[in-house]
């Protein structure tokens, strides 16, 4: 099942929590500060980036402390009503069965002005008279609404970690997964999150779990597009779609064209329609598809496109009949488009070749490249004087014959005869 | 030993040194005798003789500087219409000097023309027929457009005689200083299946490793060469490891470059020959065809051939189920 890391992974205790080690610090001498009685401020407000650990940080202590944590958030209503209804429970420090409270306000940027109407006003009449810790938590602190409340609270800063500290996390979870990752993987993702730890355990589990290796080449295509989060999403509209339209709407989703969308889908279907029928059709969809690609190309027709569209989303989901939707099978980024240009140079090495013995052989530069050029690898391999004669006959350059011989020892052979 | 590509060292010269394509040859030679060549289609698998076949007929006709009065284009490397509107005009329409009236354009691989090119080709042929004749090589002669066609005196190359193919593998060995054993020559055949290109490459390829050219080493110079191991990937396709089977699919066409017909027909070959009951190879036949003809209007030829590994691995799994029951 899938189950996100960022939960598994989520710090239970403050030790585990990454960065900001003074903000935390400030927090937790705060909360303590309650067993004294009740301090100046009761409320403290944290604030930060997304995923810079503040939730996370209210959770951890109140498991270090054994405190019970009540928790608002965006997703609950937030109207004057609804807060006030909290009063009661903010007006004891201890709960009936003696344990320590604790009250949290999370995503306070959430509140909206019509629905969570009076929320804010409500929060502030709460936080004079508490007597419990109260934790507000938002991005932005100094959003004018907050005003009122911010100068009831103490306020706390959690700034982006990191990227080594980021990149300290992502180890230890690829060490707890059994991932052998590549340092350079590593950093390039602790990098890119830009401070943004929840991102970066996203972006880490997308890529690697249920891999036994994580290699720079596996994360660097990460680099071309911002926003890989939605391709994921848009990746399992089409191959875990139940109906043809909900498929298709997949396609407006998508950052990349259709084309590139394509390339996604031939590369991930495969893996995730693991049944033989299933994964014939869902093939035999995609080659449907290309035909029709196929047919705009002779044609110019373009409007001949959606038809395309149709046998690449609908066609692919409706390939569904048999494989289980259970298990986590990461996406990949299309491995064709990586080799294509890995090979890129070769290919262009080999025409250079080709051209050369289209002088003299009476055969397309194309068809030399492909038919006389392997053989000549082997003599070059195999037979330094020959090699060199031929170099001679054909002019090759000695990145050429390098090419060709595929190794130093053998180039320096050749070039020796060749003086 | 001699340090040239041997296919190009044994090329044969003149019409004379042809001794392949008999009936062919002797028209050819007529032509020389007339001093008048029409435009000609020379059709027929590689290696078989037909740019050879030009160029001897060529150098009968003009003499030994016959390079002054021929050019050779590939189309396959320039197959654009741009080419015939530049190229091929300027070359056609002016007159040759000498004893001969008429330049010869030689177009080879003719049938990678695009439609267009080959339209435009059909004015230029008419219209400078006086300065200059065509011949025109090409596989299938059913790739060039009709008018072309009725246009042309067409010749059909067949592969050589078997006898013919030993007795000249074994003439360049004799030349060469080499040892080639009779199962050695056998084995070319088999792995060149006649194309005469192929095969002195092989054996160059086989003399450069400096020992007696038996089978063996003749089969081991084929599997380098040819990577496409169609057999493997049939195999592994079979036995359900589709990804796999994709990746030796993705490295024949991206890292070797082999054709996508050539694959599908190395397929079709195969099909008959692997071990399945015996009323799956026609199902797996049509299973090929079906491909086959996708491949021609469809725009990627690995998602096509893949769609074709996928069915085979649920052939496969079917096979499986139906021995069970």
């Amino acid at each position: 099942m899938y189950f996100p890391w960022t939960e598994k992974y989520k710090p239970k205790t403050l030790k585990e929590v990454v960065g900001n080690p003074d903000a935390i610090q400030k927090f937790v001498e705060w909360v303590k500060s309650w067993d004294k009685g009740v301090p100046k401020k009761r409320a403290a407000f944290i604030y930060g980036p997304p995923g810079t650990g503040k939730t996370v940080t209210v959770e951890a202590l109140a498991n270090d402390l054994k405190m019970e944590l009540v928790e608002k958030n965006a997703s609950d209503y937030r109207t004057e009503e609804a807060v006030k209804r909290f009063a009661g429970l903010a007006s004891q420090y201890g709960s009936l069965f003696g344990t320590k409270r604790i009250i949290l306000f999370d995503e306070l940027d959430g509140l909206t002005g019509t629905a969570d109407k009076g929320g804010v006003k409500a929060i502030t009449d709460i936080i004079k008279t508490a007597q419990c810790p109260i934790v507000l938590v938002a991005n932005n602190a100094y959003d004018p609404r907050f005003i009122n409340i911010r100068n009831n609270c103490l306020l706390i800063e959690f700034k982006k970690p990191s990227p080594t500290e980021v990149l300290k996390h992502l180890k230890g979870i690829c060490q707890k997964e059994g991932i052998a990752a590549e340092e350079n993987a590593l950093k390039f993702i602790a990098q890119r999150s830009e401070g943004d730890i929840r991102s970066a355990v996203n972006d880490l589990q997308a890529l690697a779990q249920g891999k036994k290796r994580l290699t720079y080449d596996d994360v660097s295509w990460l680099g071309y597009r911002d926003r890989q989060e939605t391709i994921f999403t848009v990746m399992r509209m089409i191959l875990y779609g139940k109906t043809c339209e909900g498929a298709k709407r997949a396609v407006d989703m998508a950052d990349v064209d259709v084309d590139m969308l394509f390339e996604w889908i031939y590369e991930n279907a495969p893996a995730h329609l693991t049944d033989p029928h299933d994964l014939a059709r869902a093939m035999d969809a995609l080659s449907m598809a290309d035909v029709y690609r196929g047919r705009i190309r002779n044609t110019q027709d373009w409007s001949l496109m959606r038809y395309v569209v149709d046998f690449m989303t609908a066609g692919v989901a409706m390939a569904r009949v048999n494989t289980k939707t259970s298990g986590w099978t990461p996406f990949h980024f299309p491995e064709r488009i990586q080799a294509l240009s890995r090979t890129r140079e070769e290919r262009a090495m080999q025409l250079e070749i080709g051209r050369k013995l289209k002088r003299r052989c009476h055969i397309s530069a194309k068809r030399a490249s492909k038919e006389v050029l392997p053989y000549l690898r082997i003599i070059f391999k195999n037979n330094a004087e020959m090699a060199a004669g031929l170099s001679k006959w054909l002019d090759l350059n000695m990145e050429m014959i390098e090419y060709l011989a595929g190794s130093k020892e053998k180039t320096e052979a050749i070039s020796r005869l060749l003086g | 030993m001699s340090f040239e590509m041997w296919a190009e060292k044994y090329r044969p010269k003149t019409l004379d040194d042809m001794v392949n394509q008999k009936e062919i040859v002797e028209r050819l030679k007529s032509f020389v005798k007339s001093r008048n060549v029409p435009h000609c289609i020379f059709a027929g698998p590689p290696g078989t003789g037909k740019t050879t076949a030009a160029l001897c007929l060529a150098r009968d006709l003009y003499g030994e500087a016959y390079r002054e009065h021929i050019m050779e284009l590939n189309a396959s490397d320039e197959r654009g219409i741009d080419v015939v509107r530049e190229t091929v005009k300027t070359f056609a329409r002016v007159r040759s000097i000498g004893e001969v009236p008429f330049k010869i354009m030689i177009l080879d691989e003719a049938d990678n023309m695009t439609a267009d090119a080959q339209q435009a080709l059909r004015r230029t042929m008419e219209r400078y027929t006086e300065t200059c004749r065509f011949i025109l090589c090409a596989n299938y002669s059913g790739k060039i457009i009709e008018p072309i066609q009725s246009r042309c005196a067409p010749f059909r190359f067949t592969h050589l005689p078997r006898e013919e193919h030993d007795k000249y593998l074994q003439y360049i060995a004799q030349k060469e200083g080499l040892k080639l054993l009779d199962d050695g020559v056998n084995a070319i055949y088999e792995v060149c299946s006649g194309d005469l290109r192929r095969a002195i490459n092989t054996l160059q390829a086989a003399a450069s490793l400096g020992k007696p050219i038996d089978a063996k080493t003749v089969y081991s110079i084929a599997g380098k060469a040819n990577p496409a191991d169609v057999q493997k990937m049939i195999e592994t396709a079979m036995k359900g490891n589709f990804l796999e089977a994709r990746k030796q699919l993705r490295d024949m066409i991206q890292k070797y470059g082999v054709a996508g017909s050539d694959i599908i027909r190395q397929i079709h070959t195969e099909i008959f020959r692997t071990e399945v009951p015996e009323p799956w190879k026609i199902k797996l036949a049509d299973i090929v065809g079906e491909i086959d003809y996708r491949l021609v209007e469809g725009a990627d030829e690995e998602v096509q051939l893949s769609a074709l590994l996928a069915r085979l691995v649920e052939a496969a799994h079917e096979m499986k189920d139906a021995k069970k029951v």
